[in-house]
């Protein structure tokens, strides 16, 4: 009985599906009070679902939740919310315009009903959660001027002004540093024992053995199971996560013969603020992945290999011919192409057709001797790289936004090999996306190497890079501080690389 | 870190438009008492401040609106509606009282104001062609079922013109001509200190700065975003309800085609204030500001020695002057996040 | 299919709205609507507030849109009107006067191109929220007109240059056969062109399109120039057909030109749009103008029906955007 009482959470055969995916398949999970639960799986597994529906905010096809021994058949948002849920998503939805105790302690004043605000009541609730958290920062501050982390914390305070039980974080480590990791470490720790529950979800192998207590692992919208963190390692918990004994067949490279000149070389580049110093080559076949925490400049340096982000020194070489990149037009016109991070708002143009979506970088090439389109050219096009990568739609003039995620990146990617790159640089190529459709694209990756392309991928998913590329490179804090031939490393040592502090 | 953090507080300052808005006035207004020393007189402040006043309350407005995230061009129309069925229906019954003519005017400017609330926050309609398609409909619809004719100064109720010539504060001349602060100020004060107050001490004015701030956050965070925007241009009609007596009460006379046209200085001096039509930031001084920077400008336009012909292209260049500045701001700031995260 | 369904079927109640419109107004006005004169005057009023639907339908597929297009055509004119009225009199030759018409045209156009780039500079380099940036302009635009013209009109241009705004070739009026020809460039740049391309690609998303080697910078000065331009034009054959221009005339075109525009099925917020709707929404407008003509409604009175219309039609998008999404989640879940 005593025991019954102390689960605070519990998922009791979960299931959903988007007509056709079966996104959760009786799924089971049951957090303590005051525990840290760690809910793991790989892109797609199904893990945000799962939170959306405890959440309220998606709702579950099968299955019951119980929250404090309530049992729920359909949960709504309200209700979630009042037994002491509180989520943080990845965006955070804080206001950018209003200052840090604002956003801290307006939550809890909507839901109290209040009609007028007391600025002291204001200040006082965001100093408390503050100082309850160990953190000092100038309240008065608006948010759009704090940093990620501190931003974060934020959140973490909101939550706790309305009375959280569970605080459920989407993915949290993504885009803080080293050091800001262990401190919202630290402030979890700190939750515990304040008797609240936190449920972190994410993919970071490292990071789920040091702050978890319990681990869920999900692969493909089912419970794989639940694990106390002693019996896990490494090994064990990527084996449950990707359903893979060791890692599988690396990429193989073969260099064909010695070749002259690399397709690309980067020589001391350097961007104040972003990355200092960069020097790599990317030969014909090859695959180079690129792997550091967000903001260690990885995509920045993307960015200024295409022509988005002038750097202020160094040069590019392509072909061993120093190239001057001031846009992308440039350089696509020099053979790169680029796959950039945020696929919705960077790569796709949902509102307009595949057809559209795949000539967009073409177009100079499907003009006829007027300067004008020809509309068969332009169709061929199209059609040969829609079927070339299998995109699975009724047809070329379906919006893009009627497509899967996967369908959908692979659209972008047609995109860019109709250029025929020479260089393709893939930033994130699989985030977001289902595994059927992760493996094919990693497999159009190495196909594409295999003809003779270079590619670069920059993830931050270990597996991905060390099944995929050949070399590796990792920055932090804007500098290379490894450069590694895939065969000589194993995700353990490379992760270890990662977490190293900088001193 | 270090360096961000001082680039951080040099923007902080550059932000601080209000500052330099104030400089530029004081500058101006020195410059325009060299050439005619008349200018920086009470009598003539207190004469700029009554003939401002009605301009003023519409910019809060505006203001209010802009800090949503959107924007209104109906509020002229509206304002001319409110003032010219007022004054008719107090011809018609007969009842001689300005606080009637108050009643009437605004709940003219609530009504017009809530048609385009509906319209923005149930329908999602574009704030730009919602506002336009009002006004004209407004407009038109004066014109054609309430009349065409202007109300002249005999036929115009007594009240308007009590009230137009009421100072709360009188004061001689050396020479003994008496000259007074007018009850116009009172009322732009009193609106403004309002306005201010629902802004920073209810969870309604905190709303609005969190839709300008995040329209979807508000929307998560539990607020009421419907009726939110609802609101705020209920408030607009309202504000723009007694701009409208105030106008007929100054200039003793009403003509149905009259305001409509001036939309775009009001507009002027609540981006000159330093509002973004981003939403989410602005203030009422600045609102003031800009509105003093806007009166004095026109007011001494035949001062410098240019023809009132001038005020037209002073306006467009005040919009697009201090819209580029913020602008360029806000676009060097959101380039950075594109690029850093 | 869907996205190419979803453009027939909007394209087709265009059409049905058009033939229906027309058909009432027919029905409801025997002997009078039906008549050659009324056509012909129909005719002569579609192509000055076509030109300047179109150049507004080019701000909208960018995402943005243009509120200056009538104080820009308002200036053309006027520089148009000083360079007629100052050069020529009687004893003028036949080469000196066409000179001055083509001196005349040229400058209107250059100044209109002039206040498109200016409003291009303003919205792809510094930034500013094109509702904004065109609102200013159209105060800075009107007020250099007035600034010139002193708030009087011009009148009294020469023979040969009316004949641009009430000439008839062929019993078509010129002014007609000038909007067709600049209706089909338009097509054929929007359809034809990488230009046009990007323009569609920029409007439906900046950023994508950045990534994607399209320079947005060029492409919204290009199209604010474009709109301009379009502007321009549409004063020549307005001072033409009226022999007269003053600061304000053809004010209510702005409303009716973005009324047009959404009647057409441009979205405002970028992206999608066609010149075939657009036209279709341009007839109907001008059969209604036409009806309202006859029953001689007073403008104020259209006035509260143009503002009616557009609000009506933004509702009926609202609801039409609604069922489309809910189709295309259907199309994705299967």
């Amino acid at each position: 009985m005593v025991e019954k009482l102390e689960k605070l959470l519990v998922v009791k055969d979960i299931s959903k599906s988007y007509v056709g995916v079966q996104a959760l398949d009786r799924v089971n999970l049951s957090i303590d009070k005051g525990e840290i639960h760690c809910l793991v799986g790989e892109n797609g597994s199904g893990k945000s679902t799962l939170i959306k529906i405890i959440a309220g905010v998606v709702k579950a096809d099968e299955g019951e939740i119980i929250i404090n021994g309530k049992k729920f058949e359909s949960l709504h948002a309200i209700d979630s919310i009042s037994e002491g849920i509180q989520v943080i998503y990845q965006d955070l939805s804080l206001f950018p315009n209003l200052s840090i105790a604002e956003n801290i302690s307006l939550n809890q004043m909507i839901e109290r009903k209040k009609r007028f605000i007391s600025w002291k009541e204001i200040n006082d609730i965001a100093k408390r959660e503050f100082s309850n958290i160990n953190k000092k920062l100038d309240l008065d501050e608006k948010v759009e001027n704090i940093s990620i982390a501190n931003r974060q914390l934020v959140a973490i305070c909101r939550a706790l002004t309305q009375d959280a039980k569970l605080i459920i974080m989407d993915e949290p480590t993504t885009a803080i540093t080293k050091s800001e990791i262990d401190r919202l470490f630290s402030v979890i720790l700190g939750l515990k024992k304040r008797g609240i529950s936190t449920l972190f979800v994410s993919h970071k192998l490292s990071e789920i053995l040091k702050i978890s207590e319990k681990v869920t692992v999900i692969r493909d919208g089912k419970k794989v199971g639940v694990y106390s963190t002693e019996e896990l390692d490494h090994d064990t918990l990527s084996f449950y996560m990707s359903g893979k004994k060791v890692v599988d067949s690396v990429f193989d490279y073969q260099e064909k013969e010695r070749q002259k000149e690399p397709l690309l070389e980067v020589k001391n580049l350097s961007k104040k603020g972003n990355f200092q110093n960069i020097n790599f080559k990317v030969r014909s076949g090859e695959i180079i992945g690129i792997t550091g925490i967000m903001g260690s400049g990885r995509t920045e340096l993307a960015l200024s290999l295409f022509g988005l982000n002038r750097p202020d020194s160094g040069e590019i070489y392509i072909d061993g011919k120093l190239a001057k990149i001031k846009s992308p037009r440039d350089a696509i016109e020099l053979g790169l192409s680029y796959l950039p991070e945020d696929r919705l708002n960077q790569g796709l143009f949902i509102k307009q057709s595949i057809g559209n979506n795949i000539i967009v970088t073409i177009l100079q090439r499907l003009l006829n001797r007027f300067k004008l389109f020809d509309n068969n050219k332009k169709y061929e096009a199209a059609k040969e790289w829609m079927e070339e990568l299998n995109v699975i739609t009724p047809s070329l003039e379906t919006v893009a936004q009627a497509l899967s995620g996967g369908n959908q990146q692979r659209v972008v990617i047609a995109k860019w090999l109709a250029t025929h790159p020479k260089v393709f640089i893939l930033n994130g190529p699989t985030v977001g996306i289902d595994v059927a459709s992760k493996s094919n694209i990693h497999n159009i990756v190495k196909g594409l190497a295999n003809k003779g392309m270079g590619v670069i991928i920059i993830s931050d998913e270990i597996p991905e890079i060390i099944r995929n590329c050949n070399r590796i490179i990792v920055i932090r804090e804007g500098r290379i501080i490894k450069k590694v031939n895939t065969n000589e490393v194993t995700e353990d040592k490379l992760l270890d690389i990662l977490a190293q502090n900088s001193n | 870190m270090v360096k961000n953090n001082r680039s951080l507080r040099i923007q902080k300052l550059l932000k601080q438009n209000e500052l330099y808005l104030f400089l530029v006035i004081i500058v101006y207004s020195i410059f325009i008492t060299s050439l005619n020393s008349s200018f920086l007189s009470l009598e003539n402040l207190f004469d700029l401040s009554k003939s401002s006043a009605g301009m003023g309350i519409m910019a809060i407005g505006v203001f209010i609106v802009l800090l949503s995230g959107g924007i209104d061009i109906s509020f002229t129309a509206i304002a001319i509606s409110g003032q010219y069925i007022a004054a008719n229906v107090l011809i018609a019954s007969g009842v001689d009282n300005i606080f009637f003519a108050f009643f009437i005017s605004c709940l003219v400017g609530v009504a017009l104001g809530a048609i385009n609330g509906l319209l923005i926050s149930q329908f999602k309609i574009p704030t730009l062609i919602t506002t336009l398609g009002t006004a004209s409909v407004f407009h038109g619809a004066l014109l054609t079922i309430v009349g065409t004719k202007a109300i002249n100064s005999a036929q115009l109720p007594d009240c308007f013109k009590a009230f137009g010539a009421k100072d709360v504060l009188i004061l001689t001349k050396p020479n003994g001509v008496n000259y007074g602060l007018s009850i116009f100020i009172i009322i732009f004060i009193v609106l403004a200190i309002l306005t201010w107050l629902i802004l920073k001490y209810t969870m309604l004015g905190r709303g609005i700065y969190a839709i300008g701030g995040d329209i979807n956050a508000a929307e998560r965070s539990g607020f009421n975003v419907a009726k939110i925007q609802f609101f705020i241009y209920c408030y607009v009609g309202f504000l723009a309800g007694i701009a409208g007596v105030l106008h007929i009460s100054l200039i003793r006379y009403s003509n149905p085609t009259y305001l409509v046209g001036t939309e775009l200085s009001v507009i002027a001096a609540v981006v000159l204030g330093g509002s973004r039509i981003t939403g989410g930031s602005g203030t009422i001084i600045g609102t003031i500001m800009g509105v003093a920077m806007v009166t004095i400008l026109n007011n001494s336009l035949i001062l410098v020695g240019l023809s009132s012909y001038w005020h037209n292209f002073f306006v467009g260049l005040i919009i697009v002057i201090s819209v580029s500045i913020t602008s360029y701001q806000s676009k060097r700031s959101i380039g950075n996040i594109v690029f850093r995260r | 299919m869907l996205g190419k369904y979803s453009k027939h079927s909007k394209i087709l109640t265009l059409f049905i709205i058009m033939i229906s419109v027309f058909m009432v107004i027919s029905i409801f006005l025997p002997g009078k609507f039906l008549t050659i004169r009324n056509f012909q005057s129909m005719f002569s009023q579609i192509p000055e507030f076509g030109l300047l639907a179109i150049a507004v339908m080019l701000a909208m597929l960018t995402g943005g849109i243009d509120l200056s297009i009538v104080a820009t055509a308002n200036l053309a004119g006027i520089v148009a009107a000083l360079i007629l009225t100052k050069y020529t009199f009687p004893q003028i030759g036949v080469y000196e006067e066409l000179f001055t018409i083509i001196l005349a045209i040229a400058s209107a156009l250059t100044v209109s191109l002039i206040c498109g780039f200016l409003n291009g500079i303003l919205v792809a380099y510094v930034g500013v929220p094109a509702i904004l940036a065109t609102l200013g302009t159209m105060g800075l635009f009107s007020g250099i007109a007035i600034i010139i013209t002193k708030g009087y009109g011009i009148i009294g241009f020469p023979e040969k240059f009316l004949f641009i705004g009430s000439g008839i070739i062929l019993l078509i009026p010129v002014p007609m056969i000038i909007f067709i020809l600049c209706a089909l460039v338009a097509v054929l740049i929007l359809n034809k062109t990488t230009f046009g391309f990007s323009v569609y690609m920029l409007g439906s998303n900046p950023i994508s399109a950045r990534f994607s080697g399209i320079n947005n910078e060029s492409i919204l000065v290009k199209t604010y120039m474009m709109s301009g331009l379009f502007a321009g034009l549409a004063s020549i054959i307005m001072i033409s057909r009226v022999n007269s221009i003053r600061e304000g005339y053809g004010s209510v075109y702005l409303l009716q030109a973005i009324l047009v525009c959404v009647l057409g099925g441009v979205d405002p917020s970028g992206g999608s749009g066609s010149i075939f709707g657009l036209i279709m929404g341009i007839i109907t407008l001008q059969v209604l103008q036409s009806g309202f003509n006859i029953l001689s409604f007073s403008p104020f009175f259209k006035k509260v029906i143009w503002g009616l219309i557009l609000i009506l039609v933004m509702v009926i998008n609202f609801y039409s955007a609604k069922l489309s999404q809910k189709s295309i989640k259907r199309l994705k879940t299967n």
